[in-house]
């Protein structure tokens, strides 16, 4: 995997001893990569990439291995938690909206109006 | 008002018009009187009443050099002047000037309550002595120069902190930030009024090579600093910036940094402005920056112009 920037530590190096971060192509790549997952986790119903790492791999096979391969180690991770909690912060705010409207409704029928 | 106050002065020229007829139906009977009983006195009296009437007259006459306004031309018909008592001191023109000065004070007050409050803002986060965020730091820009607070100072300074092996966050912020950039200096005609920094608080992978490679492809105007863990650490703490970097990384670990992910607008005073968020579009970041960089000016304030 001579391609990726950061993967071998010959090419990787600046000369003044820094690391060189993904350009703009490799990010797209691995952006790809990680909703070309993500998809197939959704078609699959598995939230959890990490948790669920066994069932993901099994059925999303060709896809997390194109994940891992064009994204590093601790963004695949970042990615995969992120996932996560963006799954729970929709659904809590779902269910502050559905709570919100139901006070309403209560308060509409005990003869309040909205001002 | 003016209007009113003709109207009045109008109505008391007339009374005392009416009143001088009447003294002089009510002299002429006096005078038939006088004329019956005797020719030298009455030459007496008329001699002494004429002078009355003609003071009464240059009273009058008087009376009409002492009004400054211009009365409007005198009704000569009953229809002019019934005409003019239906609408009064109003017309549509005065409407209109009424209308217009309304709307232009409204207009010139809401300008300037959003100018005044937008410097009180600006103000109180000045605070009293040490500024809340920011403050003075040591680095090095891309040329490996040293690069402390003061180079920051004369302009409104644009300050993110970031670091390059940044998943999404930060490619998207600087996306935003080279949009900011271009939208500000072509809004302000002036490329030295901005000046865009981003400060990396990843000093042991983003070298001034790293970092250079990495923001020549976002905007080639943004300044990138970096330093020594310490200094980094230090401006962070100065921006009040949340820093996590791990001191002591083996050579090609791979590992976030947790950042924060506000822009940091200071002015040329290098106190802090505003922050600009992810919520913000290119958009309206550039008007908040824009009324900042406007209201400075305005108040003709220093500025560095190389």
């Amino acid at each position: 995997m001579g391609w990726l920037p950061w993967s071998s530590s010959d090419t990787n190096k600046a000369s003044d001893g820094g690391r060189i971060a993904p350009d703009r192509t490799s990010r797209a790549r691995c952006w790809e990569g990680r909703d070309h997952f993500f998809a197939c986790l959704d078609r699959n119903d598995i939230l959890d990439g990490i948790k669920n790492d066994k069932e993901a791999r099994q059925k999303c096979a060709k896809e997390v291995a194109e994940f891992e391969a064009a994204c590093s180690k601790s963004w695949v991770k970042y990615f995969k938690e992120k996932r996560v909690m963006e799954y729970n912060r929709d659904r809590t705010i779902e269910r502050i909206k559905n709570e919100d409207a139901q006070k309403v409704q209560e308060l509409k029928s005990q003869g309040w109006k909205p001002t | 008002m003016p209007s009113s106050l003709r109207m009045a002065s109008g109505l008391f020229r007339q009374a005392t018009r009416n009143l001088a007829v009447i003294e002089s139906t009510t002299s002429r009977p006096i005078l038939s009187l006088l004329r019956n009983t005797s020719q030298s006195q009455c030459r007496a009296y008329t001699q002494a009443q004429r002078p009355r009437c003609q003071n009464i007259q240059s009273a009058l006459s008087a009376r009409n050099s002492f009004s400054t306004t211009a009365f409007r031309a005198r009704a000569k018909t009953m229809g002019q002047m019934r005409q003019r008592n239906s609408t009064g001191p109003f017309s549509w023109k005065a409407a209109l000037l009424f209308v217009l000065t309304g709307a232009g004070m409204v207009v010139y007050f809401r300008v300037e309550k959003a100018r005044l409050e937008r410097k009180r803002i600006a103000e109180m986060s000045k605070g009293v002595g040490k500024p809340k965020v920011g403050g003075p730091f040591t680095l090095v820009d891309l040329d490996g120069k040293e690069f402390t607070a003061e180079d920051l100072k004369g302009k409104y300074s644009f300050v993110y902190f970031g670091f390059t092996h940044c998943p999404d966050i930060c490619p998207d912020e600087l996306d935003k930030m080279a949009e900011i950039i271009d939208k500000v200096r072509e809004e302000a005609k002036d490329d030295t009024v901005f000046l865009p920094v981003f400060i990396t608080c990843d000093p042991v992978r983003d070298t001034p090579e790293v970092l250079r490679e990495y923001l020549k492809e976002f905007h080639p105007g943004i300044v990138g600093l970096t330093g020594t863990y310490e200094q980094v650490k230090n401006v962070c703490r100065q921006y009040r910036v949340y820093f996590s970097t791990p001191k002591d990384v083996k050579p090609g670990e791979d590992y976030l940094v947790d950042h924060s992910i506000y822009f940091y607008l200071m002015d040329p005073d290098n106190d802090f402005v505003e922050c600009i968020g992810r919520q913000d579009t290119p958009e309206s970041a550039t008007k908040v920056i824009m009324e900042h960089i406007n209201d400075w000016k305005r108040e003709g304030k220093p500025m560095k112009t190389v």
